[in-house]
């Protein structure tokens, strides 16, 4: 329903902006970290698209970098809607996205 | 576009004589060829012999004919042309580390000289004693020296590092030169000043070029940004985060305009806008081939779907000039700020040349300021 989706967009975009910046905390990173996977797993195939196009470039890049730690810590399911999102976020963000995920030097 | 291939082996890197007819390039050893061109062809007309590792730098001096270069040896060689043949001299850089990039300085009296010695040894002649002596700017760089440009007022020099950050220095020489008048950069101008450092990216500084007036300074990271500080603003420095692999090599063409090339193997252009202070991508620079589109039997088909998980045939082949990532970049005509003229090298050995009103015209949404 377009409740539940707009619902699911305002998660992400929450999830998007407080995520910590600069933190050292590994504590505080997981949680944001689960927060984010969780978020992420709730959206429906159909929805990701509109979901990334509402992003600018910093969003984007904090996306890749969080889609490349849900990669790193599978959980059941996760790995498949996971490749949907990075689909869409690399339309968008192209393979320097991915390149500034590897070149980071604050990981999320 | 002129394209010609050089070699099967990367081309390490390049210089051009003053009227373009010569082309010094290292073959990814320990030499330095020169081709002369022939009418269509390239005939190769010198091969210089003397570093005993990988040439990593070559400048050649517009007017006074003079080739620099520099090598894995940790050595740099001044080299003159005597009758037909080209004489070195051993400039003793006092580096511990290989040397990576050598630039003359705009007025040829000096050059600098980056290494994995974490310093710029900025090198002149010293008259009384007939040889090049070095100078050396240490702090604050923590890491190699990647590359390196010139100021046209002949004493300030740009510097990219692997320590990710692009810093503007002094390097100004009481021996050879008056005391430099004022810039947007600064007015104190002792040798080894730092007059600008840039805030940390996250990639190494593959490339860095001062605009043709020299208020402005722009670099390319491995993190695939592009960076741009502009003096007249205080320094504010602009960045654009690319969708492109890193860039490697990174030019001014006008004073608002900047091409840049690298592990996408096709030039790219950039424009900066002065009054918003942003940079923003302006388009491919590569004329794509009409690739024949030959129909696909049902075998082939299936074939790629079972090797590549995909029946798309496009990206099989490179579409660009180049096959293989460009490393250098160098403005043949027009200078940096009405280039006409721009010239790449790359990791495939090939050399091609660039002209910028043909792109213009082939590109119809280009649009260069």
């Amino acid at each position: 329903t377009r409740r539940r989706t707009g619902e699911a967009l305002r998660a992400f975009h929450t999830a998007i902006r407080s995520s910590p910046g600069n933190t050292r905390n590994q504590a505080m990173k997981e949680q944001a970290q689960g927060t984010m996977l969780k978020v992420l797993t709730s959206f429906k195939s159909s929805e990701i698209e509109q979901a990334v196009n509402s992003l600018d470039r910093n969003g984007i890049d904090l996306l890749m970098k969080y889609i490349y730690k849900g990669f790193e810590k599978p959980t059941e399911n996760s790995s498949a809607i996971l490749l949907q999102w990075h689909e869409k976020a690399l339309a968008v963000g192209g393979l320097g996205s991915i390149v500034r995920v590897l070149t980071a030097r604050k990981t999320v | 576009m002129a394209y010609h291939s050089f070699l099967l082996e990367p081309i390490s890197c390049h210089a051009w004589n003053k009227d373009r007819t010569q082309i010094a390039l290292c073959p990814n050893n320990h030499e330095v060829h020169i081709y002369r061109k022939d009418g269509a062809k390239w005939s190769k007309v010198h091969e210089l012999k003397e570093h005993n590792g990988q040439v990593t730098g070559i400048d050649w001096a517009p007017e006074s004919n003079r080739l620099v270069t520099c090598g894995t040896d940790r050595n740099a060689y001044v080299w003159t042309l005597k009758g037909n043949v080209w004489k070195p001299t051993l400039v003793i850089l006092r580096i511990n580390r290989a040397a990576r990039c050598v630039k003359w300085s705009p007025k040829e009296n000096k050059f600098a000289v980056g290494s994995g010695s974490r310093l710029i040894s900025i090198c002149y002649f010293e008259q009384e004693n007939d040889w090049w002596v070095c100078k050396h700017i240490k702090k604050p760089i923590r890491s190699t020296v990647l590359s390196l440009d010139w100021h046209p007022n002949n004493v300030l020099l740009a510097a990219g590092s692997c320590d990710f950050k692009c810093r503007i220095f002094s390097a100004y020489i009481k021996e050879v030169e008056e005391r430099p008048s004022p810039t947007p950069w600064g007015s104190k101008m002792p040798f080894g000043e730092l007059m600008f450092e840039s805030s940390s990216s996250c990639g190494w500084v593959h490339s860095i070029c001062f605009s043709a007036s020299g208020s402005r300074v722009a670099w390319v990271s491995h993190d695939s940004t592009l960076c741009l500080a502009d003096a007249g603003k205080k320094m504010a420095v602009a960045s654009l985060c690319t969708e492109t692999l890193p860039l490697l090599a990174v030019t001014f063409i006008t004073e608002h305009s900047l091409v840049a090339a690298g592990h996408d193997c096709c030039p790219m252009l950039f424009t900066y806008e002065e009054s918003q202070g942003t940079l923003t991508f302006g388009g491919k620079l590569d004329v794509p081939k009409q690739s024949s589109q030959r129909g696909l039997t049902a075998r082939e088909r299936f074939q790629n779907l079972d090797k590549k998980a995909s029946s798309d045939v496009a990206n099989a082949t490179l579409d660009t000039l180049h096959k293989n990532s460009i490393s250098q970049i160098s403005v043949l005509a027009g200078g940096k700020d009405k280039c006409s003229q721009f010239c790449t090298t790359g990791m495939d050995g090939g050399m091609s040349i660039w002209d910028v009103k043909s792109l213009e015209s082939a590109l119809k949404d280009l649009k260069i300021k």
